[in-house]
C-alpha cells in the first residue's frame, strides 16, 4: 500500500489507472463473453459425414425442416408472411442459405450476416434430400454444383478426443495424433480439390472483366464488400467457398441479381471465382500492414493521424527546448 | 572566450574571390542572422515544403521509367497474375516501376505518402494562418499565394492519382469528365478538346502526364518561392509575449541554431514518410488491375483531399436539375461538383477583404491573435473546419454504412442536416467558449492564479489564495488588443446630419457586421494587473474583510 501511496499523486498515475481500467474490462470480456468456438460447439453435432447421396435420411431431413424451417416457409414450403416460398428456388439456394448460416434466420425482417453452419453436414444433406423430394416444383431451380469445392473441413469436424475416455497415455496420444493426420488430410484433399478447381482457370483477363463488370460494384473490387440501399449490404465473400459463389450466382440470394448459366457460362463463372479468390490470397507487396484493404478513406486516416501527428509531434518536440541566449 | 582564428588560406582565397564580386558576406551576416520565433505551430508550413522537396525528387525517380501512354499492350511483365492481360502502357510501366524497378516499388509508395501528408500539412498550416490572423496587413499576398498553392497542389494530386490508368484512376477521371461536362453551353467541348474525343480516348494519360511533372509543379514551384520570399522580406509573426511588438521578432536565429533545427525536421518528415511507405501499403495498383471502361467497383474513394467534393457531390439532392431549349442543366452536379470547390477557394481568397473591411483596420500587425480574443474569426474558422468535415465525411458515407451498419440513405439525410445545422452549432459553440476563455483570462489577470492553497480566515471563512502571475503571462493577457471598428465611430457630425457613406446600403450592412464581429468581447482594458480583491486576502489576513465571500 505504501508503494502505492508514494506515487499515487504522479503525474502519470491518472493514466496508468486508465491503462489499467482498460485491459480490466478489455481482458474480462475476452474471457467471458462467448467466442464463436463455444456457441458453435453447443449447436454444431459433432461428426463428418461424406456427401454420398447414397446414406441420406429424407426422414430425418423431414424432422429439421418441421423443426427449423417450417414456421417461416410452411410445411409444404409454400411460404408465410414471414418467409418465401421455396418450391421453386432449387437445392443450390437452400445449399446456399444454409451453408452460410443464413438459414434458420432469427429475424426474418433483417438481413442476416455469414456465420458457421448451424447444423452438421450430414443433416444438411438430409434436408436437401428431403427437399428435392417432397417439396421442390419438379426439378424447378438450379441443382448444387456438386463438382465445384465446397467450404475447408472445420476444426471442430475433427474433435480431439478425451482423456478420460482412454486406459492409459500411450493410446491416448495415439488417438489425438490420429484425430489430427485426419484434419490435417482432409484440409490437404480440400485444398487439392480447391487448387484444380483454380487452375483450371488461367484467364486472369476474362475473370477480371467479369468480376469488374458484374460483381465488383457491390462486393467491391477485393471482394470486401459494400453498402447497398434501403440499410441493405453487400456481404464480402473473403469466407465463401467456390461452391457458395456458384450457388449464390445461380440463386440469386436476397439483394443480389442471378446469373444463370446461360448468362455467365460454368467455364466463365470458374474464371471469375479463381479470379477473385487468387485476388484474396495475393499477398501485400507494398508493406506487411495492408488496411484491410479498404483503400483511400484508410490511407487518409492514416496520413492525418500517424503521418502528419508523428511529424508535428516532432515539432512539437524540437521547439520546445530553448537555450536562454537562443 | 577563445580568440578570432582565421580560415585556412585555401578558403580565405576561395572566400575573398567570391566576396570581391558579389558581396556575400554582407548579405550572409544579415540573412544567416535572420531571427525565428520558437513556436511548433511556425514549423507546420514546413512540413509541407519538405512533403514537396520529396515529391519532386521521388517524381523525378518515378518519371525515368513511367510510359505516359494508353497504347494497349499484353502484360508480359514480372506479375504473374496479370500475364495476358491486355492495358494501357501507362500501368504496365507502372508495374514495371513496382516489381522490376530495384525500390521503385517503395519509391511509388513514399510519393504517395508523400502527396498526402503535403496536402494535409498544407491545410493545417493555413488553419494556423488563419486561426492567428497572420493573414492581416501587410500579410494578404502572402495568404492568397497560399489559396493558390493549395488549389493547384488539389489538382495536381487529383491528376498524378490518375497517371497509373488503374482501375480507381478511369473512375477518378470519369467523375473528372463528368464534372467537366456539366458546364453550361462548353462542357461538352471543353471534354472533348481534353479527353481529345470520347472518354477515355487515347490522349488523357499523356496529357495528364504533362500537367502533373511539368506545368503544375512548375507553377507550384513558382508559388512557393514566391511565399517564401515574402515571408523572408516581412518576417514571421510572433504570439504575444515579452519583448513580443510589432517592431521586434523574438526567436533562434537562422545560423546555426535554425538551420540545425530544420535540417533535422526535413529528416524527421522523411523518415515518418519513409517508414509509412515502407510498412503500410498504399494504392495497390497491381490487386486493382487496369481500367477499362466497363469496369467499376464499390467501396473506392479519391484520395483525401478531394473527399470533401466527392461527399458534396454524393449529398447534394438531384431535385434541382433541370433543361433548358432541351439542354440539360445537371445542377446536381455543377453546383457540387464545381460550386463547392469555388466557394471554399473564394471564402478563403476574400476573407483577409472582407474583415478589413468590416473593421476598417489598416494598420500591419506582426502579432498573431491568440484565437480567442477574436471569437467571430475563429468561430468562422471552427464553422468552416465543421463543414468542410462533413462534406468529407460524407464522401466516405458508404465506407462508414458498412463499417457501422447504418443505412446508406439514412447517412446522406444525416449529412444533408448536418452540412447546414453542423457549421451553426459549430459557430455559436465556438464563439462561447472563446467568451469563456476571455473571461478567464480576465480573471486570471486580475487576481492571479489559483495556488491550490487553502486558508481559514479568523472569521471562519475558507478562502483560496491566489499568487501572481509572471511577468510573462501578464504580458500575455494584458496585451489582448480591443476589436473595434471604424464602422462603429460616431456617424452624425455636431450638426446633427449623418455622413452620406453610412446612410447607404453597404455602410448599413457594414455597420451591422461591425456590431456582430466586435459585440461581447470582454475588454482588459480597465484591468489593472493583480488588483482583484482575491490577492488582498493572501496578502493581509489579518485584516478583516468585508467582502462577500466568493
Amino acid at each position: 500500500m505504501k508503494w502505492i501511496t508514494a506515487r499515487r499523486r504522479h503525474p502519470l498515475a491518472g493514466y496508468v489507472v486508465v491503462i489499467l481500467a482498460l485491459a480490466l474490462f478489455g481482458v474480462g470480456y475476452a474471457a467471458l463473453a462467448p467466442t464463436a468456438d463455444q456457441a458453435q460447439a453447443r449447436t454444431l453435432a459433432a461428426d463428418v459425414s461424406s456427401q454420398d447421396d447414397a446414406d441420406v435420411d429424407v426422414a430425418e431431413g423431414r424432422d429439421i425442416y418441421d423443426q427449423t424451417c417450417a414456421t417461416c416457409h410452411n410445411y409444404d414450403g409454400s411460404g408465410t408472411t414471414n418467409g418465401p416460398d421455396l418450391r421453386d428456388v432449387g437445392p443450390a439456394a437452400i445449399d446456399f442459405q444454409v451453408s452460410t448460416g443464413r438459414m434458420p434466420s432469427m429475424d426474418p425482417n433483417a438481413q442476416m450476416p455469414r456465420r458457421h453452419m448451424v447444423m452438421s453436414e450430414e443433416e444438411l444433406a438430409n434436408l436437401i434430400a428431403y427437399y428435392n423430394a417432397e417439396i421442390r416444383n419438379g426439378d424447378a431451380g438450379a441443382p448444387i454444383p456438386a463438382d465445384v469445392p465446397g467450404h475447408a473441413p472445420d476444426r471442430e469436424e475433427f474433435p480431439t478426443p478425451v482423456r478420460a475416455d482412454f486406459e492409459d497415455e500411450e493410446s491416448y496420444e495415439e488417438a489425438v495424433e490420429e484425430a489430427e493426420a485426419a484434419y490435417e488430410a482432409a484440409i490437404e484433399e480440400y485444398e487439392a480439390e480447391f487448387d484444380a478447381y483454380i487452375a483450371g482457370a488461367d484467364n486472369t483477363d476474362m475473370g477480371m472483366k467479369l468480376y469488374l463488370t458484374n460483381c465488383a460494384h457491390c462486393h467491391s473490387w477485393s471482394g470486401g464488400g459494400g453498402a447497398l440501399t434501403d440499410g441493405r449490404w453487400a456481404p464480402e465473400i473473403h469466407d465463401a467457398s467456390p461452391r457458395q459463389i456458384y450457388e449464390a450466382m445461380v440463386s440469386g440470394p436476397g439483394a443480389m441479381p442471378m446469373f444463370s448459366d446461360t448468362v455467365i457460362e460454368p467455364d466463365e463463372k470458374q474464371e471469375l471465382i479463381s479470379y477473385v479468390k487468387t485476388l484474396q490470397t495475393e499477398p501485400n507487396a507494398g508493406g506487411p500492414i495492408d488496411l484491410q484493404r479498404i483503400g483511400q478513406v484508410a490511407e487518409g486516416f492514416i496520413s492525418w493521424t500517424i503521418g502528419l501527428a508523428l511529424i508535428v509531434a516532432c515539432a512539437i518536440w524540437i521547439t520546445a527546448k530553448q537555450r536562454a541566449h537562443d | 572566450m577563445s580568440k578570432t582564428t582565421q580560415a585556412p588560406k585555401a578558403l580565405r582565397g576561395v572566400g575573398n574571390f567570391i566576396d570581391d564580386r558579389f558581396h556575400l558576406a554582407k548579405m550572409g551576416e544579415k540573412n544567416l542572422r535572420k531571427v525565428f520565433p520558437n513556436h511548433w505551430s511556425f514549423m507546420l508550413g514546413e512540413i509541407a515544403l519538405y512533403s514537396f522537396i520529396i515529391l519532386l525528387v521521388t517524381g523525378v525517380f518515378l518519371t525515368l521509367w513511367f510510359k505516359p501512354s494508353m497504347v494497349e499492350v499484353i502484360y508480359d511483365g514480372s506479375y504473374e497474375r496479370l500475364q495476358g492481360v491486355p492495358m494501357s502502357e501507362a500501368y504496365a510501366s507502372t508495374l514495371y516501376i513496382d516489381f522490376e524497378v530495384r525500390g521503385g516499388f517503395l519509391v511509388r509508395q513514399i510519393h504517395h505518402w508523400a502527396a498526402l501528408i503535403f496536402l494535409a500539412a498544407l491545410v493545417v498550416h493555413m488553419l494556423r494562418v488563419f486561426f492567428t490572423g497572420a493573414f492581416r496587413k501587410p500579410r494578404e499576398i502572402n495568404w492568397l499565394i497560399g489559396v493558390g498553392i493549395f488549389s493547384i497542389a488539389i489538382v495536381e494530386g487529383l491528376f498524378g492519382y490518375s497517371l497509373p490508368d488503374d482501375l480507381p484512376s478511369g473512375m477518378g477521371v470519369r467523375i473528372l469528365q463528368g464534372v467537366i461536362l456539366s458546364l453550361p453551353l462548353v462542357g461538352t467541348y471543353v471534354s472533348m478538346f481534353l479527353f481529345g474525343g470520347e472518354f477515355p480516348g487515347e490522349d488523357i494519360i499523356t496529357r495528364l502526364y504533362m500537367l502533373h511533372i511539368l506545368l503544375l509543379p512548375a507553377l507550384l514551384l513558382a508559388l512557393i518561392v514566391a511565399h517564401f520570399m515574402i515571408l523572408w522580406h516581412q518576417k514571421h509573426t510572433q504570439y504575444p509575449g515579452l519583448g513580443h511588438t510589432n517592431k521586434t521578432v523574438v526567436g533562434t536565429p537562422m545560423f546555426p541554431a535554425f538551420a540545425v533545427k530544420a535540417g533535422g525536421f526535413f529528416f524527421f518528415t522523411f523518415a515518418v514518410t519513409a517508414g509509412l511507405s515502407a510498412f503500410v501499403q498504399i494504392n495497390p495498383i497491381h490487386l486493382f488491375g487496369p481500367f477499362t471502361p466497363t469496369s467499376i467497383t464499390s467501396g473506392l474513394q479519391p484520395d483525401w483531399y478531394m473527399g470533401f467534393l466527392e461527399g458534396s457531390l454524393r449529398i447534394f439532392p438531384n431535385t434541382l436539375d433541370f433543361d433548358i431549349f432541351g439542354y440539360a442543366v445537371p445542377v446536381a452536379v455543377l453546383i457540387p461538383g464545381l460550386g463547392v470547390m469555388g466557394l471554399l477557394f473564394g471564402a478563403l481568397g476574400a476573407w483577409p477583404f472582407i474583415e478589413q473591411w468590416i473593421t476598417g483596420d489598416k494598420r500591419a500587425h506582426n502579432v498573431a491573435d491568440r484565437p480567442r480574443n477574436v471569437p467571430v474569426r475563429t468561430g468562422l474558422g471552427v464553422a468552416g473546419i465543421t463543414a468542410y468535415g462533413v462534406l468529407w465525411l460524407a464522401g466516405s458515407n458508404d465506407i462508414l454504412s458498412e463499417t457501422f451498419s447504418i443505412n446508406l440513405y439514412l447517412t446522406t439525410y444525416i449529412f444533408r442536416v448536418l452540412v447546414i445545422l453542423g457549421p451553426i452549432i459549430a459557430f455559436i459553440v465556438t464563439k462561447r467558449i472563446c467568451l469563456g476563455l476571455q473571461r478567464r483570462d480576465r480573471e486570471t489577470l486580475e487576481h492571479g492564479y489559483e495556488s491550490g492553497v487553502i486558508q481559514q480566515l479568523p472569521s471562519g471563512e475558507f478562502i483560496e489564495v491566489h499568487r501572481e502571475s509572471s511577468d510573462e503571462t501578464v504580458e500575455i493577457l494584458s496585451s489582448k488588443p480591443t476589436i473595434t471598428s471604424t464602422a462603429l465611430d460616431e456617424t452624425v457630425d455636431d450638426k446633427g446630419v449623418e455622413s452620406p457613406e453610412s446612410r447607404k446600403g453597404m455602410g448599413k450592412l457594414r455597420r451591422r457586421l461591425a456590431l456582430w464581429y466586435t459585440r461581447d468581447n470582454v475588454s482588459v482594458a480597465d484591468v489593472e494587473a493583480h488588483s482583484g480583491h482575491h490577492l488582498h486576502h493572501s496578502h493581509s489576513t489579518e485584516e478583516q474583510d468585508k467582502e462577500p465571500a466568493h
